[in-house]
């Protein structure tokens, strides 16, 4: 499994990355009131997007965050490529999703 | 203290997104569908977060460390190759019709939400699905076509 593999002492900096991340709309609570987040896709939308986030994710090497803001900053082809790659197939899948075919 | 920071980074990438507005999945779902009102959000947080990281990435490689001093490791993969390609338009297609893509998930996930998990969960099984199936399938066929 990838996380096993993952090198020597970069697995405990990276589970304090994500629950930075967990915790983000409690911290946020503290201050303002967290807005709702409209996730209106039924669970067999949420189940079939979710593996294909994660497979595509993987396979990729990245996703929005890590080739868009990330790897564009960087001025790195790879990750423009990646960017538009996945942003076509946004637009795209999108339509064909929410406009049928 | 170094993981402090790391803490403190995760923290502060969840609130840019919530406070952007991009941890809510309808925002990223309007922005895709062009078809209908279209909801530009997410290109100008784009357009925001990009120059403020290509500042930091800029002194990042000036100095070849982290503002705290850290060994940095930068990717450094400039092959490009069918399955980059293959894999972003994947990843295209789940973060299209669901609205979430791996940082929003987990912060929609840490306010609570149950179809958040369900998602996660998921994501977590096509990661899975990735690293133990399909990179085996790969090597024995390389293996076997050589």
């Amino acid at each position: 499994m990838q996380w096993q593999s993952t090198p020597q002492g970069h697995l405990r900096w990276r589970i304090f990355f994500i629950a930075g991340i967990l915790l983000s709309s409690w911290v946020y609570n503290i201050g303002f009131l967290m807005p709702i987040l409209q996730i209106e896709s039924n669970y067999s939308t949420l189940i079939f997007a979710g593996l294909l986030v994660g497979f595509g994710t993987r396979m990729g090497s990245g996703c929005t965050s890590g080739h868009a803001v990330c790897g564009i900053s960087r001025l790195s082809i790879r990750s423009l490529i990646a960017t538009l790659s996945f942003m076509l197939s946004g637009f795209l899948c999108a339509y064909l999703f929410f406009h049928g075919i | 203290m170094q993981l402090i920071i790391v803490f403190a980074s995760g923290l502060v990438f969840g609130l840019g997104l919530i406070i952007s507005g991009m941890s809510n999945p309808q925002n990223v779902i309007q922005f895709l569908d062009i078809a209908s009102l279209w909801n530009p959000s997410l290109l100008l947080v784009m357009l925001g977060a990009i120059p403020v990281t290509t500042l930091g990435f800029y002194w990042i490689e000036k100095h070849h460390k982290t503002a705290f001093g850290s060994h940095l490791d930068l990717p450094g993969k400039t092959h490009i190759h069918a399955e980059l390609i293959i894999g972003n338009i994947i990843f295209g297609a789940g973060w299209a019709i669901a609205g979430f893509c791996p940082g929003p998930a987990l912060v929609a996930l840490g306010a609570g939400y149950m179809k958040a998990l369900v998602f996660v969960i998921a994501m977590i099984l096509g990661m899975l699905l990735h690293d133990q199936s399909y990179l085996k399938v790969k090597q024995y066929f390389l293996q076997h076509t050589n």
